[in-house]
């Protein structure tokens, strides 16, 4: 159990800093949460937390101090995924890492997918990129039905694991886009997708989507503001 | 009782190379197979892997021939991936550190060696990349790595066998010119490399080249052309 401080700098927009949130809420772990504005930010958010000036980054440990003070003794983390991982370490009670290494790989290989196959679409979608098409998102979702496991609750099975957390974010920023019809992508792409995932061979996806939203600690850190690119 | 352990590989790959270290420098012990991917066995890619890529481990089951896979073993993808499932598999082997700290520190190295250098070298090499962008990322990784002999504390981990491959073609490169840049380039990278500002990052590409697991993964003599580039 961690005794160090913890604190978080996210944006409310942001589906990788969701993922640390996520992450954070599962393990119960007491945080201290700063919102950058992506819009503005801080002259001291590069220089002393992360040089890359980007959401999520935590800075661990040292002494107790104001979010907007960070200490040079603590350690700085950044990039979300490697912080998921380092809130299972730090919290193994969280359960969010298999036990077994063999499913741990299969849920580090479905994160692998949502990077390679699903956010790169997303991400052309939603900035209305050309390549950006409802087929070039519908290749994504193919590729992560295919690996998701038949009658199971989650990703990897029925424990909610680093898989989901890393998708959910996403898929829930595109649901959101589509659903309301918001968005730099053409219209017509956005309501060939929607009709698109109505397909009864989608069911599983469909379910397994459906399953992730309604998870706590994605609705406790999910804030339905208008979704902005954060990279 | 441990569990059988196969690699399939591809000797001139150097994403089977960074499975292929971890795997030496942790004792593991394992059978490598090298696959022949310009004229692949048909059951490489209908019971090992379909996407038909190596590096490809295969965990457990009986002991089989690696040319007749068994159902009943785990199959892992993705060099990373399995990169982290060694770590996993020993935990005692030092792959990854046990503190969370020193764990996410080398998962940074690793991110940032695989974004940053990795991806811009294999593009330099194949004549797709720019100059600038692996320099800059070579700067990068430099200013992750400890003082000490590893790339993150005190042993070996998956840091220091994720980028193993990137040093060993980076030699090649800066020794032999050899590659699809414009001509010269490589030579005039090797210049950069040894001058002061790359001081840090050269002596500690030297001593990972001295590794005998390294040794063991490459040979020297065949390195171009690659099958698939």
């Amino acid at each position: 159990m961690a005794q160090e401080q913890i604190t978080l700098y996210t944006a409310k927009v942001c589906p990788y800093a969701q993922r640390t949130e996520i992450a954070l809420a599962e393990a119960g772990a007491p945080f201290k949460r700063y919102e950058i504005d992506l819009g503005n930010k801080p002259e001291w958010y590069a220089p002393k937390v992360n040089r890359a000036s980007k959401v999520p980054a935590i800075a661990y440990g040292g002494p107790d101090v104001a979010p907007e003070n960070p200490s040079p003794e603590s350690t700085k983390l950044a990039e979300s995924l490697i912080l998921v991982e380092f809130i299972g370490d730090l919290y193994p009670s969280s359960n969010i890492l298999p036990a077994d290494p063999v499913l741990r790989a299969k849920a580090r290989f479905f994160v692998e997918i949502v990077s390679t196959k699903f956010s790169p679409n997303f991400m052309k979608f939603a900035s209305g990129n050309p390549e950006g098409t409802h087929a070039a998102l519908l290749t994504g979702v193919d590729a992560i039905q295919d690996i998701l496991p038949d009658g199971a609750k989650y990703a990897v099975g029925d424990q909610y694991t680093i898989a989901d957390i890393a998708f959910a974010p996403f898929w829930a920023r595109l649901n959101l886009l589509v659903q309301k019809g918001i968005g730099a992508y053409k219209d017509e792409e956005g309501k060939s997708f929607l009709k698109a995932l109505e397909d009864p061979k989608y069911a599983k996806f469909n379910g397994y989507v459906q399953r992730i939203l309604a998870r706590q600690s994605f609705k406790s850190t999910f804030h339905e503001v208008r979704p902005l690119l954060c990279r | 009782m441990s569990e059988q352990v196969t690699l399939y590989l591809h000797k001139l790959s150097p994403f089977s190379q960074k499975v292929e270290l971890a795997l030496i420098e942790a004792n593991a012990p394992y059978r490598g197979y090298h696959v022949n991917l310009s004229d692949k066995p048909e059951w490489f890619t209908s019971k090992v892997n379909p996407v038909g890529k190596v590096p490809t481990l295969t965990y457990g089951g009986p002991r089989v021939d690696p040319e007749d896979p068994s159902s009943l073993s785990s199959k892992i993808t993705e060099s990373n991936v399995i990169l982290e499932f060694l770590a996993d598999v020993y935990p005692d082997s030092g792959l990854l550190p046990k503190d969370p700290v020193s764990r996410a520190k080398v998962r940074s190295f690793v991110d940032a060696s695989t974004k940053q250098v990795e991806g811009p070298l294999y593009d330099f090499i194949r004549g797709l990349g720019s100059y600038e962008d692996l320099l800059k990322g070579i700067e990068f990784v430099q200013g992750l790595l400890e003082d000490g002999d590893f790339a993150v504390g005190d042993h070996y981990t998956i840091a220091d066998a994720c980028i193993s491959p990137q040093l060993v073609r980076l030699k090649t490169i800066t020794e032999t010119d050899l590659g699809k840049f414009p001509v010269g380039l490589g030579f005039k990278l090797g210049e950069e490399l040894k001058g002061s500002k790359f001081a840090k990052f050269t002596k500690y590409a030297d001593q990972i080249l001295e590794r005998s697991s390294l040794k063991q993964t490459y040979d020297e003599v065949r390195i171009f052309p690659l099958p698939w580039w």
